[in-house]
């Protein structure tokens, strides 16, 4: 296939939006090198010649004497040098056969008036981006002050034409086939992409919901994630919940077998202490945090929070506990300040809550793991050769494999599950179980 | 009456500010009186930094109208005063130039490609795509030019002060054009200068036109170099696209300066042959014949007729000279034009040490609207 460039008028300058082409320096079919005088143009400043950016043969001019023409709108086609077309290609290419039904140059200079009678009012930026896009800005519906279009209304209605196109072009590409020698076309697309805008609901992106958004996609897009499971049988931490219950209460506190969790996990990752670290891609260095914020993930309606219980390794069951429903509420409420969710270095999201039994958390950067609680259920489990009925849940790990190996990561969780099978464990000072 | 001017001829050299001095006569050959005694290689080395500017300039004025580069001020017949003027600068001279002095710059020790570089504002512009197309250089001694008319004049006077007062040995050295000499800002430092003495030396690029207006629309002074007597700065006036001429008394003023003789005003006529920018459009305002008639006195041929003259230079090696730079520098423009573009974030830097919150918020929604923008297939400009 050969290779043509259609050269654009460039941008020559100090405000300059169109130029007049006074004289074209080449003819059709002649051959250029690059940087040789293409074509004189008369712009509100000056008479210049614009050099040619590559080098090829002429093989058609979009743009005449005398005509002129925006800055970026295409003036003239070059066939790359050595790239030659194939005599057969050409013949049959179905430009040439819609170049003989009507000529592309007077069809655009008739399209170009009827535009201009339509007062269309928008910054020149706009009326660039518009251009680009190949947007009739009389088409664009303006929400600015006093009917101004804006960039946003562009890029909605570009982005909404985008939509409707793909679903259009299947069956559009059937109906184009019979014709293709058809002078008049794209008024057809059009109707179409005003039926298709009517079918959905656009919901901007924006605040927290964009940060996740961004977040999320970082995340999925660099860390390569790793995941595993464990099952814990959490029996017997519910009737110390239960136990404890009796006295948080009376402090105000509910208690939920979250802060056990985070209990658990701090005391885990004081014997793993690459899943409390973050990468430091440019320095190729492995961050290791020697202290423990951990998050823990709040869903509210404007979207996915994780504020962090701060210094949890310092803090006891109640305290962790307090700490959770009073950044849960203010995550609800809207009234999280930076630094409650700054500074993070380990995620526990408790899915259960809502009911999965099971999930592959997606890593909060920069952080290199994320806990995944999910819901409590009834199981018959084995034990001493016979079932029984426990309370039993799933606990999942994603983390950065970049940081962590399976078996490091395998050997975190089954310490987390030995605290939380076991509890009473939990009163043992940090180190004092290692072997 | 004839006293009086004698006087006045005596004691402020009026005839060197009203008069023209020259070396070397239209045709090359030199009033053998006055040529200064230079040895092969640096006559030689003069004539390629005359090849060099002239082709470099021609080359920024391509790539602008291809689109690559904002904006040029070109130095065509202008290359003369330039280079004689920045060659009598010891390595550890200043220069404040203005916006038209490729030559100095390159004189100074500065590359094509990195002046082409920064015209293109790629990603290998030391300034990252701000400000205009010309900078300064600290290592090369290089004030970076003022875009506004005459700015750089007080800015030179000071700094020769500055020098003169800590006991520096150095000399600075400024250029402007003759529309400079009607702003007050060479007044001002025109003033201090005849006052305190400094070692500074003022080019005036006479090239006849500041932009549209003609040297005989500014002012009713005879010559411009008379301004200068009036502040009580010896001035002179010399054939500016006489290289000869212009080294020898830029050369001149530079010992005197550095010897603690002070100021010297050199008035360098000359012509711009091309546009006073890119944006400018000369044949709107002067004729074709006028700028025939200063073709004819191009700079360049002049002191190639020189040099056959004297011996230095032959037909082979003239060519030799020419084909050698344009390939260079076409090579280098080629490179140029291969290097990646400055990443469209760079604007949001260098302004503050640490990014505030409401332009980290900004940079936020711009790299958003890049993305919305990428993804529906523009190029972000």
């Amino acid at each position: 296939m050969a290779r043509i460039e259609k050269v654009k008028l460039p941008d020559i300058g100090e405000g300059i939006a169109e130029g007049e082409i006074v004289r074209w320096l080449v003819k059709k079919g002649d051959r250029v090198k690059q940087f040789q005088p293409l074509v004189e143009v008369l712009t509100d400043k000056a008479n210049v010649e614009i050099p040619s950016p590559v080098s090829g043969r002429v093989v058609r001019f979009l743009a005449s004497e005398g005509e002129r023409v925006s800055v970026g709108s295409p003036i003239v086609e070059i066939e790359l040098e050595g790239e030659a077309v194939e005599p057969e290609e050409r013949a049959g290419s179905a430009e040439e056969v819609r170049e003989g039904v009507s000529p592309e140059l007077g069809e655009k200079v008739e399209v170009k008036k009827e535009e201009r009678r339509v007062v269309v009012r928008a910054p020149p930026s706009v009326r660039k981006l518009a251009r680009d896009l190949g947007i009739d800005l009389a088409k664009v519906k303006g929400t600015g002050p006093g009917g101004v279009i804006t960039r946003d209304d562009v890029l909605r209605y570009a982005q909404a034409q985008q939509g409707a196109q793909a679903q259009a072009t299947a069956r559009a590409a059937e109906a184009e086939k019979i014709q293709v020698e058809a002078v008049e076309k794209p008024k057809a697309q059009t109707v179409k992409v005003e039926a298709a805008e009517q079918a959905v609901e656009r919901i901007p992106l924006r605040g927290i919901r964009k940060i996740m958004a961004e977040r999320m996609a970082l995340a999925k897009s660099r860390i390569p994630h790793a995941y595993i499971v464990e099952e814990v049988d959490v029996t017997d931490l519910l009737s110390l919940r239960d136990h404890l219950a009796k006295y948080a209460e009376g402090k105000g506190i509910r208690l939920t077998i979250l802060p056990f969790i985070v209990k658990a996990v701090v005391k885990a990752l004081k014997e793993y202490p690459l899943l409390n670290s973050s990468l430091d891609e440019d320095r190729n260095e492995i961050v290791v945090k020697k202290y423990y914020n951990i998050g823990i993930a709040v869903d509210t309606e404007m979207g996915l929070v994780v504020p962090n219980i701060k210094n949890a390794d310092r803090k006891g069951l109640f305290e962790i506990a307090r700490d959770i429903s009073m950044l849960a509420s203010k995550a609800r409420s809207g009234k999280l300040d930076l630094s409650d969710v700054r500074d993070g270095t380990f995620t526990i999201t408790n899915i259960g809550s809502i009911g999965t039994v099971m999930g592959m958390p997606v890593i909060n950067p920069p952080e290199v793991a994320i806990l995944g609680v999910h819901r409590v259920v009834d199981k018959p489990v084995y034990i001493d050769g016979e079932l029984k009925p426990r309370k039993v849940v799933n606990l999942s790990l994603s983390f950065d494999h970049r940081v962590i190996e399976g078996a490091y990561a395998a050997r975190f969780l089954n310490l987390v599950k030995r605290y939380l099978e076991d509890p009473i464990l939990l009163v043992v000072s940090d180190n004092e179980l290692k072997v | 009456m004839n006293l009086i001017s004698q006087a006045l001829a005596k004691d402020l050299n009026l005839d060197k500010a009203l008069g023209i001095f020259r070396v070397l006569d239209d045709q090359g050959v030199p009033d053998e009186s006055l040529e200064p005694k230079l040895s092969k290689d640096f006559l030689l080395k003069i004539y390629e930094y005359m090849v060099r500017t002239r082709i470099l300039d021609e080359w920024l004025l391509k790539l602008q109208r291809m689109g690559k580069v904002a904006i040029h001020a070109p130095n065509k017949g202008q290359e003369a005063t330039m280079i004689g003027a920045a060659l009598a600068l010891r390595e550890q001279d200043w220069m404040f130039p203005s916006y038209r002095e490729l030559g100095a710059l390159l004189v100074r020790g500065m590359s094509e490609e990195e002046i082409i570089d920064r015209a293109m504002a790629n990603a290998d512009d030391p300034l990252k795509g701000s400000d205009f197309a010309i900078y300064g250089s600290r290592d090369k001694k290089i004030v970076p030019a003022p875009v506004p008319v005459g700015n750089q004049i007080p800015h030179a006077v000071g700094f020769a002060l500055a020098a003169k007062i800590m006991g520096d040995n150095i000399v600075v050295l400024t250029f402007f054009g003759d529309g400079a000499t009607s702003r007050g800002d060479f007044h001002f430092g025109l003033n201090f200068a005849g006052l305190f003495k400094p070692p500074v030396v003022f080019v005036i690029q006479n090239n006849q036109w500041a932009i549209s207006l003609p040297v005989r629309k500014q002012t009713a002074a005879p010559t411009l170099a008379v301004k200068g007597v009036a502040y009580g700065v010896p001035s002179i006036r010399v054939d500016g696209n006489d290289v000869l001429a212009v080294y020898s008394i830029a050369k001149e003023a530079v010992d005197k300066a550095s010897s603690g003789e002070g100021p010297t005003l050199i008035e360098s006529l000359t012509y711009r042959l091309g546009p006073h920018t890119t944006a400018d459009d000369p044949r709107r305002y002067r004729s074709d014949e006028e700028v025939k008639r200063y073709e004819a006195k191009d700079p360049i041929p002049r002191f190639r007729r020189y040099l056959m003259y004297r011996g230095v230079l032959n037909e082979d090696l003239d060519r030799e000279i020419w084909g050698r730079w344009r390939d260079y520098i076409e090579t280098v423009v080629r490179r140029c034009l291969s290097k990646p573009e400055l990443p469209e974030e760079v604007i949001f830097e260098d302004v503050y040490s640490e990014m505030p919150w409401n332009l980290r918020e900004q940079l936020e929604e711009f790299r958003e609207s890049l993305r919305v923008m990428k993804s529906l297939g523009l190029r972000v400009e």
